[in-house]
């Protein structure tokens, strides 16, 4: 995952501007967990409505059990719908079809123990049908990417975690998808690891595929995310660009150098005068953290309120 | 050999379940399609449950068609890897231990050690596979659920079709290995088990019997493997035992005195060739047998002392198939409805009749025999016979000029004795053809045993599509079960049960009423119970009716006894198993189609 992992490794995908660019769609999405005799047990998701547009990298926030896990396995057909529908390339998430062009990363590495790096990722290969000399090119150039060559042979149940999770990325990256749906990319992954998997998001991007992520590692998310959605108990808190989120408009922030001393009275007088307080004179950016926080402690003291996604 | 079902004619058969199969497959959508909507109509309404459906078939059919060659192999490889990882050859060990084992204690004064050897190889090895399918097959998707490995293959362009497929191949993949070396090894173990040698114990004299007056050289051979076999000589050189334990030995004198070669004839294809059944009533017109009643329907009986006969017509029969004359084979039942003599058979007669109505000679001399219980009697039908002509007097005549007629010839079977019955069905009397080769006969055992182990590992795959590990294993089971005990229950509905239903067996239990009085419960709900207890028993019927008949795909007992199994009988296994296959892949790949994994 290091030097190889960068845009000529993977061949570059023609991005048909033409088709639709609302690649992941969901209309008052929502999931109730039901027992086996049909009582509810959880109100995972309540209405959601989101789009994904293509080329973006789109992140799911929320504390855990917010129902991030719930929404990716919705847009992925491991679950239906209580109501509302989900949305994949503009075909029903229950369409076998769509898995042509998606990529998936679960929560853990849900692969088999018993196979070798190579005979899990030849494994998947077949999946996609792909032809044993394909595959074998494709096999080996995702192993390298990873990092794994020097363990391609060994078992996965002899893996670590972050080896296992690496490996699981390979495999979400063996048919080239156009859409690649990460569960907690970097759980597991050391801190190089870390850094190689945010790299390996953006290359994607610049790839022109888009990434929908979820996570709870809020400097990831701030690193990569073009825009996010943060949920709550199942609900759209907050909707929006990154930068344009943590943009605090309340504050003005200056910074300045060579202003003469009168300049300076001027501009104190000028905030004075409206009764302010001057610090610095730019707008400045809180960290993500804050903003996650608020949002969870504001949706507690005031629950019911949403989002309005203003983009 | 007792068969207990006639083998229908294949063509007939065939041409049956042509004709049925459409009705069938109409009925099995149209159920399909009803469950399928009450149970989506329940969970989303009537106008969105029918569009789920419709779009549940709709998709099915996108599936089946896109089903992939490629992806179908690389779950099944997957299904092998993880089989020998779940340590399977286990299985194979198991039964090279109980082989070993058996190869110790069978060593038995069986008057037959051949059928004995071959019960046993067929019996365990066939047991041991269907015990092996079971677990592989029922445990292997639920396991996938529970590790959630299950989200990494149905996110890529896999299709439920191919998830079932492919472990039906891959665990049948395996499960075949290992019955292709447990049929090698039986092989092997049947015939080292009965291989033993004899040497010639005294002298070779000639002696006079009553056989050979003029006497031949006889002798005996050593006493081995608890038998020793009598000795003929028909020259100077070759000489024959006599058949001991189910084989014989061929003996040559060579240089250095009289050898026994191996023994010969116990392991044994019979071809038979089966005839067509037909009843003349007590007063000679065509009719049916007499049912008397304790016994299932399959056997009619013919009174004796009547004119009541059984008549089989048998095809083919020609000169150059017989040149001497042909052996018949009767395994008739005795009903007595007086003791009589226990010890001896009772008596009757064949007479060999000619099915030209118009021709000169029309029925052979009856020939007597003693027909007794539980054991086939042999009948030699010589090619030189006595026949009565129309004007009473007897004449020689040969069997295949004077009664036969186109190679067509009857086999009139009548009882002598007043009183008593015999019981018949059609496979009870054959003529038997000569020998097949028993190494195909004795594949062919195992491709019976391999037929029910797809059956099983098809049902069990099915079942794992909705059910845990456990309980789909026992609802498997259960199928073997009933499978194996499929004419018991359908006795058990057919017949007038003591006490009703369950509900009605339940509230005679409760009030603690006797079976032989009427319900006490007021007339209207005695109806509505005794027409759900019979609504009941037809449910168990159709359920027992549409699972596989496992103990009709055992052909363990035709190699045993070392009969040929016919190819027809061959095939209608062959397509009755790929039938549940096609279908029960069907149910199990809509039981997934419409199951959340991830729930
Ligand atoms: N299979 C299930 N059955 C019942 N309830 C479930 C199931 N899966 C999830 N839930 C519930 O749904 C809610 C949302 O769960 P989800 O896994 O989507 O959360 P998440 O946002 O991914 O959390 P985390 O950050 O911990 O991964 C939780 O309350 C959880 O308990
Ligand atoms: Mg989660």
């Amino acid at each position: 995952m290091s030097e190889s992992m960068t845009a000529d490794a993977l061949p570059e995908e023609t991005t048909d501007a033409s088709a639709s660019d609302v690649v992941v769609e969901t209309r008052n999405l929502s999931k109730v967990y039901r027992d086996f005799w049909g009582r509810q047990k959880v109100n995972a998701l309540k209405a959601l409505d989101l789009e994904v547009k293509q080329g973006e990298i789109f992140g799911l926030l929320g504390p855990n059990g917010s129902g991030k896990s719930t929404t990716i396995k919705l847009l992925l057909g491991l679950l239906f719908p209580t109501s509302g529908q989900a949305l994949v390339f503009n075909k029903d998430a229950s369409d076998v079809s769509k898995n042509e062009r998606i990529g998936y990363l679960p929560e853990e590495s849900y692969l088999y123990k018993f196979l070798s790096a190579t005979e899990t990722l030849d494994f998947y290969g077949r999946l996609f049908d792909m032809p044993a000399d394909v595959r074998r090119d494709r096999v080996n150039e995702l192993i390298s990417m990873v990092g794994l060559d020097w363990a391609k042979r060994r078992q996965l149940k002899e893996y670590s975690k972050g080896m296992t999770r690496r490996i699981g990325l390979a495999q979400a990256l063996i048919n080239d998808p156009e859409l690649i749906l990460l569960d907690e990319p970097t759980t597991g992954l050391d801190p190089i690891g870390t850094r190689e998997m945010k790299d390996l998001i953006i290359t994607l991007r610049e790839q022109g595929k888009t990434v929908l992520m979820c996570s709870h590692l809020l400097a990831d998310v701030q690193d990569v995310c073009d825009r996010i959605a943060i949920l709550h108990q199942g609900e759209l808190k907050e909707l929006g660009r990154v930068d344009s989120l943590l943009k605090v408009q309340d504050v003005t922030q200056m910074q300045a150098q060579g202003l003469s001393k009168e300049a300076e009275e001027k501009i104190r007088a000028i905030v004075a005068e409206d009764g302010g307080e001057l610090l610095s004179l730019e707008n400045p950016t809180t960290t993500l953290e804050e903003l996650f926080l608020s949002i969870v402690t504001d949706s507690e003291a005031r629950p019911g309120r949403r989002a309005q996604g203003d983009n | 050999m007792t068969l207990e079902q006639a083998i229908p004619n294949f063509a007939d058969w065939v041409f049956e379940a042509i004709r049925f199969l459409p009705i069938f497959m109409i009925v099995f959508a149209a159920a399909g399609f009803m469950i399928g909507y009450l149970v989506s109509a329940v969970r989303r309404g009537p106008v969105e449950g029918f569009y789920a459906v419709a779009t549940v078939i709709g998709s099915a059919v996108v599936d089946i068609a896109n089903t992939s060659v490629r992806r179908t192999l690389a779950m099944a490889m997957l299904a092998v890897q993880e089989s020998i990882r779940r340590k399977v050859l286990v299985a194979f060990a198991v039964f090279i231990v109980v082989l070993l084992f058996a190869g110790w204690y069978l060593d038995v004064k069986s008057d037959n050690p051949g059928r004995l050897y071959l019960s046993f190889v067929l019996t365990s090895s066939n047991y041991l596979v269907l015990i092996l399918a079971l677990f592989l097959s029922t445990f292997s998707l639920p396991a996938d659920i529970k590790n959630r490995t299950i989200y990494t293959i149905v996110t890529k362009p896999v299709r439920g079709t191919e998830i079932v497929l492919g472990r039906i191949i891959g665990f049948m993949a395996v499960g075949t290995a290992i019955l292709v070396a447990m049929c090698l090894i039986s092989y092997l173990f049947v015939v080292r088990g009965l291989s033993h040698e004899h040497r010639v114990d005294g002298e070779i004299q000639v002696t006079s019997t009553e056989l050979s007056p003029d006497g031949s050289l006889q002798g005996s051979t050593t006493y081995d493997s608890h038998h020793r076999h009598t000795i003929t000589m028909f020259d100077d050189e070759t000489g024959e035992t006599d058949v001991v334990m189910g084989h014989h030995h061929a003996v040559e004198l060579a240089a250095d005195g009289y050898q026994i070669g191996p023994p010969e004839g116990a392991l044994a294809a019979r071809v038979v060739r089966r005839g067509s059944l037909r009843f003349k009533d007590r007063s000679g017109k065509p009719g049916t047998g007499v049912n008397v009643g304790h016994e299932w329907a399959y056997r009619s009986y013919i009174e004796g002392g009547t004119l009541a006969a059984a008549v089989w017509t048998f095809d083919g029969m020609t000169a150059d198939r017989y040149a001497d004359g042909f052996n018949l084979e009767l395994n008739l039942r005795v009903f007595r409805t007086h003791k009589g003599n226990i010890e001896k058979g009772i008596l009757g007669s064949i007479t060999i009749r000619n099915p030209d109505t118009g021709a000169r000679i029309r029925s052979s001399e009856p020939i007597s025999f003693a027909a007794t219980e539980f054991s086939i009697d042999r009948q030699f039908i010589p090619r030189q016979l006595k026949a009565i002509d129309s004007d009473g007097t007897v004449s020689d005549v040969d069997l295949f000029e004077d009664l036969t007629d186109d190679g067509k010839l009857e086999v009139w079977i009548q009882c002598s004795e007043r009183g008593q019955y015999y019981g018949m069905a059609e496979p009870d009397v054959y003529v038997l053809e000569n020998d097949g080769n028993f190494a195909i006969n004795f594949i062919k055992g195992f491709v019976g045993i391999w037929l029910q182990m797809l059956m099983v590992t098809t049902f069990g795959v099915g079942f794992s599509t909705f059910l845990s590990g456990p309980v789909g294993m026992l609802a498997t089971l259960s199928t073997i079960v009933v499978g194996l005990f499929r004419q018991f229950i359908v006795d058990l509905v057919s017949g007038s049960m003591e006490g009703g239903g369950p509900i009605e067996s339940l509230i005679r239990v409760l009030t603690q009423a006797n079976v032989s009085i009427d319900l006490d419960i007021g007339r209207f709900p005695t109806l509505v119970v005794k027409f759900l207890d019979a609504r009941f028993l037809d449910v168990l019927n159709v359920i027992t009716m549409s699972l596989p008949d496992y103990a009709g795909f055992s052909t363990t007992e035709f190699v045993a006894t070392g009969f040929n199994i016919e190819p027809s009988l061959l095939a209608m296994q062959v397509l009755r198993a790929l039938t549940y296959f096609v279908f029960v892949t069907l149910i199990g790949y809509f039981f997934l189609k419409t199951r959340e994994v991830a729930a």
